[in-house]
């Protein structure tokens, strides 16, 4: 309504993840004496520190690993907290910022393929929910897909929002002109977002084009026990 | 409660159900309940939530349930229509669900939640979850230098010992459905098994033995039942033993239990009863040293006499009966003939039987240039197959004592022709009857298929018009939306809306 016209710009917001629940994804994959451990989970920020041991602790006991992988569990989970926390205190840019979130996913025997828009400044969003209502959808029945697909969101999510700071933390330094331009650099800048003002302006339709729907469309497959191995194969070739 | 839908038909007006809370729903406005529910879109902050989306959103939504009203509309089948934040759109379209105004006719959201939640059985699992991996670097430099049980893990993806499954736990509470469980050493009690007076411990015959009683148990607590759980199981052997034990010797248990060495006379007869043909054995069993099924035969006796007194007289519930015999077994080649031919005129109907008999006579009487008279006799197919019964059909036998002057050997020829012949002619009948069943049958399934397959073809055609109808509406739409604007424009005269300034990039 002001004239900066079209887009609407919130003031910025303290860093937190852009999602209903702040849940920072966690990612381990730690090699040590001959084992792997590779592992993929949610941590709440706000739990107190010595969580992270007992959680530590805990996963070595059950998953039989040796005593080792305690230490190296806590340390790697304390180091991407921190990370986390280190963004906690800065500013971030937010308002119109609708990004495409693409998942292409293999869960065990589910290969799961999908694009859809994500608001970033919608904090009421939830991966865990989407996640799920996709699953009871498409009548997956594996019960680690939907928390694999949610950990998958929430990573991109994080990582636009780290890259949101960064971008921040530049433009004010180098201090532009006004704040309009301002947010349109940082939207460019991520080179994510839509071009929003053409897609909802009045004269067009929010109803997608025939075109864009099969992009849109989730896509589930089943492999086969062979086709598993081979490229579970494949990803450690290409891990090492 | 039924809404008029007030849609772009003019020709036709559809109804669809809708609950009667959500009556005010209105397809040319947003009404106040919508207002307030997506308070982001009517703020105007914001240009992806205007009230043009969210109608379009809704109207869509809406639009897409109604294209098939009986399948329930879920939302990952429509977000990949619009443009737009998915949460959202999850928003209008949990919203719309609620209210009823999509996925009414169909299940609701909450029913199948049930449904779900009864169906699903935790799913036990054998080792830890893949997404949680263990595996061995196989190319590692250093030695493997650690502890046995890693030792066997050195292949890759090797599977971890279980995490604490449902077996372990729970194995003790199991018990195997057949038999019982020595509560000391944890196995099966076959044979005999002691039961503990006051409690329910049992012990099998080993553990007794060798005197572990377990905790303050004695000797004189145990009892001992035995008796039940040894004739309890019968092995397929022994099945077959035993059936084959009781066509030979018919009532002479004692034998029978010889043959069938593990079980005694008792178990014997009871495991026959058990049988579902056992009975008829049983019967046959019980009265003649030959056994031949008597229940039929029995009826036989009373048709023939019947017959005897009208010749054509069939009885219908001879077929039936026979029916049932055809379950039991054939008797197996050392048994007699007369025994055959009675099991297979028993097999037939008595007028067959007859009609067999009659021509098996002529038949014989050509060969043997025997007087017919002599053979035609009224009941002589009767008197045929009774003979077969054996000696103890002694109220026959004084009854057909005059008959006996014809020679045997004469009579048993007749009587075998006969039987071949019922039992041919039997079973022509039948296989012609299933084979016109069957073609009945084939002739009506190829009919279904045709109309199915001409029914989902129209299906089909039905869907793709209805998808041209959808995308007519839409352009409609767009056109008279436009249409309003420029009218608005025109009529507002001079007053320039915000949106006239293009956003000049």
């Amino acid at each position: 309504m002001k004239s900066s016209g079209s887009t609407a710009w919130k003031g910025p917001v303290k860093f937190r993840m852009p999602t209903a629940e702040n849940l920072v994804p966690i990612r381990l994959d730690i090699q040590f004496e001959g084992q792997r451990y590779k592992d993929a989970f949610t941590w709440n920020p706000s739990d107190p520190d010595n969580e992270v041991v007992v959680f530590a602790k805990r996963t070595v006991k059950d998953l039989k690993l040796p005593p080792a992988f305690v230490t190296q569990i806590a340390q790697s989970i304390q180091s991407q907290l921190s990370d986390f926390r280190s963004y906690e205190g800065q500013d971030m840019y937010t308002g119109e910022k609708i990004i495409p979130i693409k998942l292409d996913l293999r869960i065990n025997h589910t290969l799961i393929r999908d694009q859809f828009l994500w608001d970033l400044n919608n904090f009421e969003s939830d991966p865990e929910e989407f996640a799920r209502t996709l699953c009871k959808d498409l009548g997956v029945e594996d019960p680690e897909v939907g928390p694999a697909v949610a950990f998958a969101i929430r990573e991109q999510l994080y990582e636009i929002a780290v890259q949101s700071v960064t971008s921040a933390r530049e433009s004010r330094l180098s201090k532009k002109g006004r704040r309009g331009s301002d947010h349109g650099s940082a939207s460019k800048a991520s080179g994510l977002s839509m071009d929003l003002v053409k897609l909802f302006s009045f004269k067009s339709s929010v109803v997608r084009k025939r075109k864009d729907l099969d992009v849109y469309e989730p896509a589930v497959d089943m492999l086969t026990n062979e086709e598993v191995d081979a490229l579970e194969a494949r990803e450690e070739r290409h891990a090492r | 409660m039924e809404v008029t839908d007030p849609s772009w038909k003019e020709a036709e007006v559809e109804l669809y159900t809708i609950p009667a809370q959500s009556s005010w729903f209105l397809w040319h406005d947003i009404h106040e309940i919508e207002r307030r529910e997506f308070e982001e879109f009517f703020s105007e902050s914001s240009i992806t939530r205007t009230p043009k989306v969210y109608k379009e959103y809704r109207d869509f939504i809406i639009n897409k349930y109604r294209e098939d009203t009986s399948r329930r509309l879920t939302f990952t089948s429509i977000r990949k229509y619009l443009v737009g934040d998915v949460n959202l759109l999850q928003k209008v379209f949990l919203f719309l669900e609620n209210w009823g105004l999509i996925n009414f006719g169909s299940k609701s959201d909450h029913v199948l939640l049930v449904e779900n939640q009864g169906k699903h059985k935790a799913k036990i699992e054998q080792g830890s979850p893949p997404g949680i991996r263990v595996t061995a670097t196989p190319n590692s430099m250093r030695p493997i230098t650690a502890p046995p049980p890693v030792e066997e893990r050195a292949e890759p993806g090797v599977k971890l010992p279980p995490l604490t499954s449902y077996s372990d736990v729970f194995s003790d509470l199991k018990k195997p459905s057949d038999g019982l469980i020595c509560g000391h050493c944890g196995e099966r009690c076959d044979s005999a098994f002691y039961q503990h007076n006051k409690s329910i411990v049992n012990l099998c015959e080993k553990c007794f033995k060798n005197g572990d009683y377990g905790e303050n148990n004695s000797a004189d607590d145990f009892r001992l039942n035995s008796g039940n759980s040894a004739a309890a199981v019968w092995t397929e052997e022994e099945i077959l033993l035993l059936l084959e034990s009781v066509l030979k010797h018919g009532d002479d248990w004692e034998l029978i239990a010889q043959s069938v060495s593990s079980k005694s006379r008792l178990d014997c007869i009871s495991k026959l009863i058990e049988l579902p043909f056992g009975e008829f054995l049983m019967g046959s069993a019980s009265g003649r040293l030959d056994s031949s099924p008597s229940h039929p035969v029995e009826q036989m006796k009373t048709d023939g006499q019947e017959t005897r007194e009208e010749k054509e007289h069939h009885v219908d519930e001879d077929e039936p009966l026979a029916k049932r015999k055809r379950v039991a077994l054939i008797s197996d080649g050392d048994t007699s003939l007369m025994k055959q031919v009675a099991a297979m005129a028993c097999k037939a109907g008595p007028s067959v039987t007859t009609a067999a008999a009659k021509a098996a006579i002529a038949a014989l009487c050509d060969e043997a240039s025997c007087p017919k008279e002599i053979l035609e006799t009224g009941g002589y197919t009767n008197l045929a197959v009774d003979r077969a019964d054996g000696d103890k059909d002694t109220d026959m036998e004084e009854e057909h004592a005059d008959k006996e002057d014809l020679p045997v050997a004469l009579r048993i020829r007749a009587s075998v022709a006969t039987a071949l012949g019922a039992a041919a002619a039997n079973a022509k009948i039948l296989a012609d009857q299933e084979e016109r069943e069957m073609e009945h049958v084939a002739a009506r399934i190829i009919d279904q298929q045709k109309l199915e397959s001409k029914l989902k073809f129209l299906d089909h055609l039905e869907l793709i018009m209805d998808a041209e109808e959808k995308v007519m509406e839409g352009v409609k739409e767009t056109i008279l939306q436009e249409r309003i604007s420029v009218l608005q424009c025109a009529f507002g005269g001079g007053i320039t809306k915000r949106w006239d300034h293009t956003y000049v990039k």
